[in-house]
């Protein structure tokens, strides 16, 4: 019994001993290692295993070669991003809460201006040299100041099947980047794919991907395209913007492809692929599968082209990837992270990186040598000349739903009061954020 | 966080050990040695427990409760202002102003009204089947529970695969084949949460029938007899003896579904997404806390609805009390 006694005791006495220890270590984690090489710790937002996680992994290790005597180790960490409750924001979240946020993260370009404001992110204006910044496509900047560098860069259009168009006598040999087609092309060509084409739906415009951001992303180059916007330029006024007329045409527009029966929610994932849709609205991730997959449908890189988005009162289209940033942990010589930081946007990890994941590099000086007219090319030219980016508000997450639910419901749904309701909620939110 | 977290945790600790000198103090024995003794040993048996309800249970309640009279804002964790009750007159506000909280309370209620009975009829009927000493009934039985262990995700890509709005979406090309059109199921307001309750007790309604078995492994097999003897028929054996028999598990099995329903949020977030003809109270909670980041809110709305749904679990016990 006495055994028992004490056995039960030690056991309590460490419990409560091991809580209390437990409850104490508020994150103030050492940067310094036993070897007294200063750790910069970094999360990504991809799977170790996946291609993008093996050339970070890789540029990681390069590093730690390249700084061993500088006495500067990279940790990185790997949470990949999925839809729902896990995944990498939702940790992202925790280790802000917890106090525990790594030296750098990856984040998604339209978070930036909530994490800017929240303080999250560390402002990098100083850190990053001025050449360095001229050379990207596009930054991150909130406020008038720069937060993220981009890890790569992405743009979007209508990939098309050479086949069907051919069946349908349909030329668009004429539309460029530089030569857009217009909103009404657009919808003539839907019109002789529909009526000529023998294909189940003319174009799958994604209007299906509402659950996450794809929707919001792939069709948001519309609005802008049609004149319309969504926020003020600081991000806090959505009343008068997101309810313009402008801004109502453009969705009108998404609608008419609807009701006109060239688009459809009920379009199948693999619909384009297996050749019963003649365009397919993606972004440049569809180039691989093209490449690799589906040969029966597209034996070559002959039976498929790549098509600007079209324009409307003014040229418009969707930019934005993951990005870089510094946090505002309580580690406060921020010199071994930027060490990390430029050496992860550097040329040679722009390079290495897009390599991997067949997307443009955020670097203007990377040169890829794509050909001229190929669907590459098609997208890094598209991205310099119409690229632009979502808004930029603190209220990002609510405007994403807020889209979305736009897009779910412009079938049935009465577009002025849909564009009212969505209008008084965003704004609702800016409101809170704002006070 | 820490700080406050020692604190509530410091608290506890006395008056789990408050309770103990108490129990010392009012023990009937005489030689405090021995009462001493068992005290400590029953008090230290109980801390593991304690000490991890406390973490698990009772913390996260307490930081929830206070949250609620909080402006606090994920992302600024270290910004908490104390507002007093201005998360729950917004609560009452976006109720009044037939907001998605609105929708969300409106959904949540009809999915509970329509999954408990079905998911309960379903489990019901599945045990008295499976009950039946028939050759093979093993097997319907691994099938009829196999949904249980699948993940809510898996089920949820699953139907959404058989609800696919497509011409060659199962349930479409089947009804198809008697010349109906295709119809977007999981869209259409009126069909969307119908789906999401067949879904859902589809998919629960096995680990219910495997509780209704031991319920029914229990009743004693004279009593059937003694029906029998009295020329009862199939009917009057169910209603005289069986259902009696599985009160007790009956009671537990609605309580349990009902305050499971009334947490659904799995299957409309994979479903459909955040949209209003689907959209339910967790969901909605789940969304304003993490996705806008609103705990404070978020919290309040928890703590209205865990007053809400412990009001009618109590009732629903007295309700059921044994006369």
């Amino acid at each position: 019994m006495k055994k028992i006694f004490k056995a039960i005791s030690m056991v309590a006495v460490s419990a409560v001993m091991a809580c209390g220890f437990a409850a104490c270590d508020g994150g103030g984690d050492s940067d310094v290692d036993s070897a007294g090489n200063t750790i910069v710790k970094i999360m990504f937002h991809v799977d170790e295993r996946s291609t993008e996680g093996q050339a970070y992994k890789k540029r990681i290790d390069e590093f730690n070669t390249a700084y061993k005597d500088k006495k500067i180790k990279a940790s990185a960490s790997y949470k990949a991003r999925t839809t729902g409750a896990a995944g990498y924001e939702t940790e992202l979240i925790n280790k802000q809460v917890e106090g525990t946020l790594p030296d750098i993260i990856t984040f998604d370009a339209p978070n930036c201006a909530s994490y800017a404001n929240s303080k999250l992110l560390y402002d990098i204006s100083s850190l990053v040299p001025q050449d360095v910044q001229d050379d990207f496509i596009s930054l991150n900047k909130y406020n008038g100041k720069l937060y993220g560098l981009p890890i790569q860069e992405s743009s979007a259009g209508f990939y098309y099947n050479k086949k069907i168009f051919d069946r349908a006598g349909i030329d668009v040999s004429s539309y460029t980047v530089e030569n857009p087609w217009t909103f009404d092309q657009f919808k003539d060509v839907c019109s002789q794919l529909k009526s000529r084409g023998n294909v189940t739906a003319a174009v799958d415009m994604r209007f299906d991907a509402t659950r996450d951001e794809t929707a919001t992303y792939l069709l948001y180059p519309f609005i802008y395209a049609s004149g319309g916007t969504f926020t003020s330029e600081d991000g806090f006024t959505a009343t008068g913007y997101f309810n313009s007329s402008a801004t109502q045409s453009g969705f009108q527009f998404l609608k008419d492809l609807i009701t006109e029966g060239y688009s459809s929610y009920s379009i199948g994932a693999t619909d384009f692929f297996t050749g019963k849709v003649g365009m397919y609205l993606s972004s440049g991730w569809t180039i691989p599968d093209l490449d690799n997959k589906y040969k029966e449908t597209f034996a070559s890189r002959d039976d498929w082209g790549l098509l600007p988005y079209p324009q409307g009162t003014a040229q418009a289209s969707a930019t934005g990837s993951w990005c870089y940033g510094i946090t505002n942990n309580n580690h406060k010589d921020k010199s071994a992270a930027k060490e990390l930081l430029l050496w992860l946007t550097s040329t040679e990890s722009s390079d290495a990186i897009t390599t991997a994941t067949g997307m443009i590099a955020a670097r203007k000086s990377v040169n890829k040598n794509y050909t001229a007219g190929s669907p590459e090319d098609v997208l890094l030219q598209q991205l310099q000349l119409t690229g632009k980016a979502r808004p930029a508000t603190v209220a990002y997450p609510t405007f994403s739903t807020c889209f979305n639910q736009i897009i779910y419901s412009l079938k049935d749904g009465n577009l002025t009061d849909l564009l009212t309701t969505q209008t008084n909620t965003l704004q609702t939110e800016m409101n809170r954020i704002k006070n | 966080m820490a700080g406050s977290t020692i604190i509530i945790f410091a608290v506890f600790l006395a008056f789990f050990l408050g309770l103990a000198i108490w129990d010392l103090v009012r023990a009937k024995k005489k030689s405090l040695r021995y009462r001493v003794r068992s005290s400590a040993t029953a008090y230290l048996m109980l801390l593991p427990a304690v000490i991890l309800a406390f973490l698990f249970i009772l913390l996260p309640i307490l930081y929830s409760l206070g949250y609620a009279f909080t402006d606090y804002y994920l992302l600024t964790p270290n910004d908490i202002k104390f507002i007093g009750f201005d998360n729950f007159v917004t609560v009452f506000k976006e109720i009044g102003e037939k907001g998605t909280l609105y929708h969300a309370i409106i959904n949540t209620l009809i999915f509970v009204v329509g999954v408990v009975p079905l998911q309960i009829g379903m489990a019901l009927g599945l045990a008295l089947f499976t009950n039946r000493k028939v050759r093979g009934v093993k097997i319907f039985k691994v099938c009829f529970f196999a949904p249980v262990v699948i993940s809510l995700s898996v089920t949820s890509f699953l139907w959404l695969q058989i609800l696919s709005p497509a011409e060659t979406g199962l349930l479409n090309s089947f009804l198809g084949m008697f010349g109906a059109e295709p119809h977007d199921w999981l869209r259409d307001p009126k069909t969307a949460m119908l789906c999401i309750i067949i879904l859902s007790a589809w998919q629960g309604c096995g680990y219910q029938m495997l509780i209704f078995t031991s319920g029914l492994s229990n009743i004693r097999n004279d009593l059937y007899e003694a029906a029998a003897l009295d020329g009862a028929n199939a009917w009057q054996k169910f209603k005289t003896v069986t259902w009696p028999g599985l009160r007790p598990t009956f009671v537990y099995i609605i309580i349990t579904v009902f305050i499971g329903a009334c947490r659904i949020m799995t299957q409309p977030m994979l479903m459909t997404g955040y949209q209003d003809h689907t959209v339910t109270l967790s969901y909605y909670m789940y969304t304003q806390g993490y996705t806008y980041r609103w705990v404070g809110y978020s919290s309040a709305v928890a703590l209205i609805m865990t007053i809400v749904i412990g009001t009618i679990t109590l009732i629903q016990r007295r309700g059921f009390r044994e006369k």
